[in-house]
């Protein structure tokens, strides 16, 4: 991974002083003409096509504004109704994220959607302990997060 | 437009900071006043942006950094504080 | 165009944060607050330096990294700060408020005592 970066950079500065042109610019096209070549060359190379990760990134990052998007508006909803009916609750999520900055990732999403905060984690590291707003259905919100954020983050890291 | 908008959201900000010192003076317990005085700090990075703006500078940009960081820090160590009376714990047991 | 832009996000910006002050006044308990404060909040905050950032961008036409870096920085300890208040505030024993349906934290605790305890 890193070293596809590495090489990624090094076509990109070989471009410019092809091109005799050291604008930023110039690295940018240098940058996609290498990337392209990774790309073509990923067969003969034997290695993963490194994009693959930044593409899951990008994925990442839009599955989490769109929720993030969606949950304020749930939470407007519920800050401006005149009768408070909520039902705040604790709720255990189970995850399967093994190492520690993935589960770390999990748990900042989880705090930064609306609705949900990330209160405390087991001492194995493998339940978060989420504190959520209004619970109608524990199980389904359980399930909603491993359907999004969790698999996201698996897409990523895999 | 613009200086229109500027001006609302300038008014609305300081009577959201006003309202969070309601939850600072009641709040029943002490995570309740961290939680409004954190909020208070938040709402002040908001505010100096607003005043960027109207008086067209750059110079506050390290203003907004310092006070995001200290709004940060101070959060983290008064709720440290109020959990276990100690800010720095040295000991890793 | 990009002044109606940075006007809504302003706009924008103000609303969200005095729906968290509102909601730091309205909800029954300090768990139900601090949902209030670390994203409506923090939303509008950022919404705001957006702002900020795109008129001295398309405006001044001067590019401001100090900025850019305070929105990242707010985003990143938004949810630490949370995070933190929520775990020392039950770790003290601040109580949930009446209308909680469900505390699967206390049940782990209490399990856990037992385990030791035995």
């Amino acid at each position: 991974m890193a070293f596809q970066i590495l090489l990624n950079i090094g076509l990109a500065i070989i471009w410019m002083l092809l091109r005799q042109d050291f604008s930023p610019v110039e690295f940018l096209i240098g940058y996609v003409v290498g990337l392209v070549l990774l790309y073509v060359l990923r067969r003969f190379l034997q290695f993963d096509f490194y994009f693959r990760r930044v593409i899951a990134i990008v994925k990442l990052i839009f599955l989490f504004l769109w929720e993030l998007i969606l949950a304020n508006i749930d939470v407007i909803k519920i800050v401006l109704s005149p009768k408070l009916d909520i039902k705040p609750g604790i709720i255990a999520v189970p995850t399967k994220l093994k190492t520690d900055w993935e589960v770390t990732l999990l748990a900042s999403l989880i705090s930064l959607t609306p609705g949900t905060l990330s209160m405390n984690f087991s001492d194995d590291g493998k339940t978060i302990f989420v504190h959520s707003i209004d619970v109608p259905d524990k199980e389904a919100m359980i399930k909603q997060i491993h359907n999004s954020f969790e698999k996201a983050i698996m897409e990523v890291t895999q | 437009m613009l200086e229109l908008s500027l001006t609302i959201a300038l008014i609305i900000m300081a009577l959201s900071i006003l309202v969070c010192f309601i939850r600072v003076v009641k709040g029943p317990t002490m995570s309740d006043r961290v939680v409004a005085l954190d909020t208070v700090g938040i709402t002040l990075i908001g505010i100096i942006g607003i005043v960027m703006i109207i008086q067209n500078t750059l110079a506050y940009a390290d203003v907004i950094l310092v006070i995001a960081i200290l709004a940060f820090i101070g959060s983290v160590a008064l709720a440290k504080f109020i959990e276990g009376g100690v800010v720095f714990d040295r000991d890793h047991n | 165009m990009t002044e109606i832009i940075i006007s809504i996000l302003i706009l924008l910006g103000g609303f969200l944060s005095l729906l968290g002050a509102i909601g730091i006044v309205r909800f029954p308990d300090v768990y139900g607050r601090l949902h209030a404060a670390t994203k409506s909040a923090t939303l509008g905050v950022i919404s705001i330096m957006l702002a900020v950032f795109l008129y001295f961008q398309f405006i001044e036409g001067v590019f401001s990294g100090k900025v850019l870096l305070t929105i990242v920085f707010v985003f990143l300890t938004a949810p630490v700060a949370g995070f933190m208040i929520a775990r020392s505030a039950y770790n003290v024993g601040v109580e949930l408020s009446d209308k909680s349906v469900q505390d699967d934290l206390k049940k782990a605790i209490n399990k856990k005592g037992k385990k030791a305890r035995s």
